[in-house]
């Protein structure tokens, strides 16, 4: 589904070019359950920032469904993300002024075409799935971390995507609730077969997923230190 | 299906960020609504000064000629001033007679104009003091609050009778009641007065002594000259034909700069253009307030891109185009720009509708059109800088923003 070839990205950091990913060749298939090892600084974040288009590589090429996104507008990149790519974050990333369900929604506001649901119904069916309806019209700052979590996987659920990046989705959550949205995660992947990516540093994490990705100063090594 | 229209979100979007800054967004808005305000009000003071001027015309006669001596009027406008600095002729009977067989010509009024000291009693006050004919009451519509006016054979009779202004009847008398019947004096004459005019907003005319001019004739007036004469034509459509047969039996007996031939419209076309200028130069400098808004508006602009840097990249990330956070950005500078504007209106409105009593001011749909366009436009320009800052913002970057 998604191919990345001799992938770079770099930045400057005043004069210096810092190589945060560097020559990474990798292909992730449909409905795959995929962890991202590695240390802080290793470049992993990135790496799933340009598998999610958003953002594009300095040099090398990324396919999502065969296409070149290289050759994509902002609008197309911005279109596929809505469609197909689901992000879940550390910070669980949520819109403090708006409520949970506004959250959940917010996706299917930049839809440019027709949706084939209903936005409203399909909210507040996730929002039962994940177990947080008590907390619709709160507002993400007046519940818990592991609340603010389920709130964020809702959201990537929105749109049905084909793809759930979750960067580092436990590390602001004990490790009973961390275990608890991990199991949800799996779920996704399971049930709904849903592409699962998981950006960690934790082991522990990584030893649920079937595939292990190590990565070490912005490339892939066999085995992780 | 599509879930909500766009536009609607987009307000929604804005309303939920003023919520949360009541005061700045009212402070904001407060910048545009000083700048309205002052362009508005001087919008409708504009055009109550206007609509005065034309009312003052139209109290002189509708549709009036007047030939002054002088090529036109001068610095000083129209009127009689005009005559006492315009140099030239003076008219005389002949003149009267020749222009009273021009065709479609109502009134032909001979003016004699002076300034005296009358006396009643203890009492005395400079006033005016007009010497005409009886037509003068039919061409300026006059409204009587007490007695009659003279007739045409009180002026062939050199009969010593006065019809006294209101404003010359408070001035000299302090009222107006028991005025008819009282005698006058100036010049060494004695006058009855037999009527009180009603104020007509002239200045001139309703601080006059009006008498009949042949009466002028002998110490007052030994060369039986006239300062200047009222036409007044039955139809405004024959005011341009009249006109021009007044300058060409005019031009018989005077050279052409010795005399001018104006009527009201162009008079008044010469006044208001001469305020139209002043008024632009007006609202120019009232639009500076407006300029120093919309920098205000652009200053909050930027400070909210900066502050919203992690929502632009989540709503980035969720899909989000530039163009989708462009928009965003600018609808709210454009509702914050708008508000402003009709908070000024608002207010214009409200203050217009007290002076209103003491002046004719008015807001007119130019006002506001000018509000709406402008208070809009200024929301685009200043919005549109701060919100190409967060459309650019490179997603990563947003989103990693504490």
């Amino acid at each position: 589904m998604i191919k990345l070839q001799d992938v770079c990205k770099s930045y400057f950091l005043g004069e210096e070019e810092v190589k945060a990913v560097d020559k990474i060749t990798l292909e992730i298939k449909q409905k795959e359950y995929i962890s991202v090892l590695g240390s802080s600084g290793s470049g992993k974040s990135t790496l799933m920032y340009l598998i999610g288009l958003l953002e594009l590589p300095t040099s090398g090429r990324i396919f999502f469904d065969k296409k070149d996104v290289s050759k994509l507008s902002d609008e197309e990149l911005s279109r596929i993300r809505n469609q197909h790519v689901g992000f879940v974050f550390q910070q669980f990333n949520l819109i403090n002024k708006f409520t949970v369900f506004e959250n959940v929604i917010l996706p299917t506001r930049y839809v440019k075409s027709n949706l084939d649901f209903d936005p409203l119904k399909r909210g507040e069916e996730l929002l039962k799935k994940l177990g947080i309806t008590h907390r619709r019209n709160f507002f993400p700052n007046k519940i818990s971390g592991g609340e603010q979590q389920r709130v964020a996987i809702a959201r990537a659920l929105m749109m049905k995507p084909k793809i759930i990046l979750a960067d580092e989705p436990t590390g602001n959550l004990d490790s009973k609730t961390g275990d608890e949205i991990l199991d949800i995660l799996e779920d996704l992947n399971k049930k709904l077969g849903v592409t699962l990516v998981i950006i960690t540093h934790e082991k522990p994490v990584a030893e649920r997923t079937k595939r292990k990705i190590y990565i070490q100063d912005g490339q892939l090594v066999e085995k992780y230190l | 299906m599509k879930p909500q229209n766009d536009f609607i979100h987009l307000i929604k979007a804005a309303y939920a960020d003023f919520k949360r800054n009541k005061v700045r967004t009212f402070l904001t808005s407060l910048g545009i609504m000083i700048g309205v305000l002052s362009v508005v009000m001087l919008i409708a003071l504009g055009l109550g000064l206007k609509n005065y001027l034309k009312e003052t015309f139209e109290n002189l006669g509708a549709n009036m000629i007047v030939i002054m001596p002088g090529s036109g009027f001068g610095g000083e406008g129209a009127g009689f001033a005009g005559a006492f600095v315009g140099g030239g002729v003076d008219f005389d009977e002949k003149d009267v007679s020749s222009l009273r067989r021009i065709a479609n010509v109502k009134y032909v009024v001979p003016v004699f104009f002076k300034s005296s000291l009358v006396k009643s009693g203890s009492n005395e006050e400079y006033l005016y003091i007009e010497g005409v004919n009886s037509d003068l009451f039919g061409l300026m519509n006059t409204e009587l609050i007490e007695g009659e006016i003279f007739s045409k054979s009180d002026v062939q009779a050199r009969a010593k009778v006065a019809v006294i202004g209101e404003r010359a009847a408070v001035n000299l008398f302090g009222g107006v009641e028991d005025v008819v019947g009282r005698t006058v004096r100036f010049d060494n004459l004695r006058f009855k007065i037999i009527g009180v005019a009603e104020n007509t907003g002239d200045q001139e005319q309703d601080n006059s002594v009006i008498i009949p001019y042949k009466t002028t004739f002998g110490s007052m007036n030994p060369d039986k000259t006239f300062w200047t004469i009222y036409l007044g034509v039955e139809d405004e459509d024959d005011v341009e034909a009249v006109k021009t047969e007044a300058e060409e039996v005019l031009s018989k007996r005077y050279e052409e700069d010795d005399f001018s031939v104006t009527d009201q419209t162009e008079l008044l076309s010469t006044v208001n253009q001469i305020f139209n200028v002043v008024n632009g130069v007006l609202i120019a400098i009232g639009s500076i307030s407006l300029l120093v808004g919309g920098i205000g508006i652009m200053n909050i602009m930027y400070a909210t891109v900066t502050e919203r840097t992690k929502e632009v990249g989540i709503r980035r990330a969720v899909g989000a185009t530039e163009r989708d956070i462009l928009l965003q950005f600018l609808t709210e500078s454009v509702i914050l720009s708008v508000f402003g504007g009709l908070l000024g209106l608002l207010l214009a409105t409200l203050i217009v509708l007290g002076i209103r009593t003491v002046f004719p001011a008015a807001i007119n749909l130019l006002a506001v059109i000018i509000t709406l366009v402008v208070s809009s436009a200024i929301g685009i320009f200043f919005g549109v800088f701060p919100a190409r800052r967060a459309a650019k913002l490179p997603p990563i970057e947003a989103i990693r923003y504490e």
